[in-house]
């Protein structure tokens, strides 16, 4: 674990494109979570109400709704980090030293683990991201301060290192199948955000959302992107028209992808055992 | 130790294509193994399968009297064909890549790229490289943990004649260490410069293993001359060891009967009181050997 993980260190140490990558991630991450208070104030001065109420008055950033709130958001940037791990494995296969690490001593089963390695770090220091961000925004705008109100639904940043771990283990898989960096980053970028809602659209009968079978292929879909009821992390937004939302750790989604996750990584792990290395 | 490797019923197939077919080798402590054979003959193939990045579809191998492959790899400094490293990152920062994966600690890095000569370009990115100091920069990692077996696949591909000649000399070095090395060539002369073993493979097929002395060695022919040419012809026609003698624009070529030594034919000839201005036994080369072998079979 830990030779894999200073492995992994070793090689983006020194790569301008990985901080570079990860600053944009971070960035983006920051913008979204904290671009709320923004885009109501947009709202307000478009005129826009909702039976006389000041869009500005909504409490998103209140504890301990903000966790659920920013992660919900913040998750939508997953796919940045998917291309670091994209590049992180297209590298070595471009610079033959995939190869070469196996020679010099290590095992196909311990690279793929210092690639599953790399993305659980990054999956970890983006929730330790999240999480201060978040931390600090609430403090700005938050309502109330009880630190009981501040510490609760945690679980919420469980469920975003999860779903990140997920779509990563996917982008990990599809790399190793399709090897070329620019057809893998397309490829993920056309699957999450179009052939995702497409498959879970058309089978849709007049829009009506609330159909079983619809629900069912949601959940199952690797990305999440648009499986807005019945994902790791649900849209929380309706709680401010009064509606029911996603209370804490719903079962399903999270053991569909954990399922996922070890699916990919055994997939992964056993077509690189199984192919020679060239 | 008694087997640095030994390779049982190896085999590769792709598709049709057999591109090791049951190969059986023993490399033992201390010898310099040079594997032969024309391009496409499986010596890549081969070196790849000890080295478990290419899966074999039957046989097997052991290093070190079958310890743990993942190990004995760490022990094993491997110079392939085309120099592998992250073009990102200096000499130095590739170099630590490979020692964390060896598992030797970095205190060596500096000591290796200085002998390999790339020390003053130690923190230029690998990138910046020719190709010369790319495969010079593989040595390096080679040497790294410092290995009792190296593999060379191919170390002196195009390179130019100076950086062939650094390569050889460093492999040289490093074999008067008493490292065990294996080397997959198909440059005849390279292979009898440096190997005391060798083997010869083509269409994957093992044709002929042995020790490089005992194929070499001399050969019936010496090349003689002196000043009086007539007269010293007239002599050696009377040797008893004398079966042929040919003109060659520097002397004379004398094909002796067998049993009959140079060392003899100078003796007779002192006796009879000729002096021979030159005495060249010629000696075997690989290259004949090797198409002999190569035709035969």
């Amino acid at each position: 674990m830990k030779k894999a993980f200073i492995l992994e260190w070793l090689k983006v140490r020194h790569y301008r494109v990985f901080w570079i990558l990860l600053g944009l991630y971070l960035l983006s991450l920051i913008i979204l979570t904290s671009g709320g208070a923004v885009f109501l104030e947009f709202l307000k001065y478009k005129g826009l109400d909702y039976k006389g109420i000041d869009p500005t008055w909504l409490p998103i950033y209140d504890f301990p709704d903000i966790w659920h709130n920013n992660t919900f958001l913040g998750h939508y940037t997953k796919i940045f980090l998917a291309f670091i791990v994209v590049i992180s494995v297209t590298n070595d296969w471009s610079f033959n030293t995939m190869r070469q690490n196996i020679i010099d001593g290590i095992s196909k089963k311990e690279f793929v683990m210092s690639k599953v390695i790399l993305i659980a770090s990054l999956g970890a220091l983006s929730t330790v991201f999240i999480f201060v961000t978040s931390l600090l925004i609430g403090f700005a705008y938050s309502h109330t301060f009880e630190i009981s109100a501040i510490f609760s639904n945690m679980e919420f940043l469980f469920l975003y290192f999860v779903d990140i771990f997920k779509y990563c283990t996917f982008a990990l898989f599809v790399t190793i199948i399709m090897r070329r960096p620019g057809f893998v980053i397309v490829f993920l970028i056309f699957y999450s955000l179009i052939i995702e809602p497409l498959w879970i659209a058309l089978p849709l009968k007049e829009w009506n959302y609330i159909n079983e079978y619809t629900a069912w292929i949601e959940s199952l879909l690797p990305s999440s992107y648009f499986s807005f009821r019945t994902g790791l992390i649900q849209i929380p937004f309706q709680r401010y028209f009064l509606q029911e939302v996603q209370e804490g750790i719903v079962w399903k989604p999270l053991l569909i992808a954990i399922g996922w996750s070890a699916i990919f990584i055994y997939l992964t792990a056993r077509r690189l055992i199984k192919k020679d290395v060239r | 130790m008694n087997k640095t490797l030994e390779i049982n019923n190896l085999t590769k197939h792709y598709g049709r294509v057999k591109a090791v077919e049951k190969l059986n080798l023993v490399v033992n402590p201390g010898e310099i193994f040079g594997i032969l054979g024309p391009n496409g003959s499986g010596k890549t193939t081969t070196l790849g399968m000890i080295l478990d990045v290419i899966a074999p579809t039957s046989g097997s191998y052991a290093w070190f009297d079958g310890e743990n492959s993942v190990t004995s790899r760490q022990k094993i400094g491997s110079i392939l064909e085309t120099p592998c490293f992250y073009s990102y990152m200096t000499a130095v920062q590739n170099l630590r890549v490979a020692a964390h994966i060896k598992e030797c600690t970095f205190d060596r890095i500096d000591e290796v790229l200085k002998r390999v000569n790339l020390y003053e370009r130690r923190h230029d990115p690998f990138k910046t490289f020719s190709l010369g100091m790319k495969q010079r920069l593989s040595i390096a990692a080679a040497l790294l943990a410092n290995p009792p077996v190296l593999i060379l696949d191919e170390p002196t591909n195009g390179l130019d004649p100076q950086g062939i000649a650094e390569v050889r000399s460093l492999i040289k070095e490093i074999a008067d260490e008493g490292k065990t090395i294996v080397i997959a060539s198909h440059l005849l002369d390279e292979v009898q410069k440096v190997c005391t073993h060798f083997c010869v493979m083509r269409r994957g097929v093992k044709l002929h293993d042995g020790s490089v002395s005992d194929i070499l060695g001399e050969t019936n022919y010496v090349t003689i001359s002196g000043k009086d040419k007539e007269r010293i012809k007239h002599v050696v026609e009377s040797f008893d060891g004398f079966r042929g003698l040919t003109n060659e624009n520097n002397g004379l070529l004398v094909e002796l009967k067998d049993g009959f030594t140079s060392y003899e034919l100078n003796s007779y000839c002192h006796a009879q009181g000729v002096t021979l201005g030159k005495l060249d036994p010629k000696t075997k080369s690989l290259e004949e050997e090797f198409l002999k072998i190569l035709s035969e079979k």
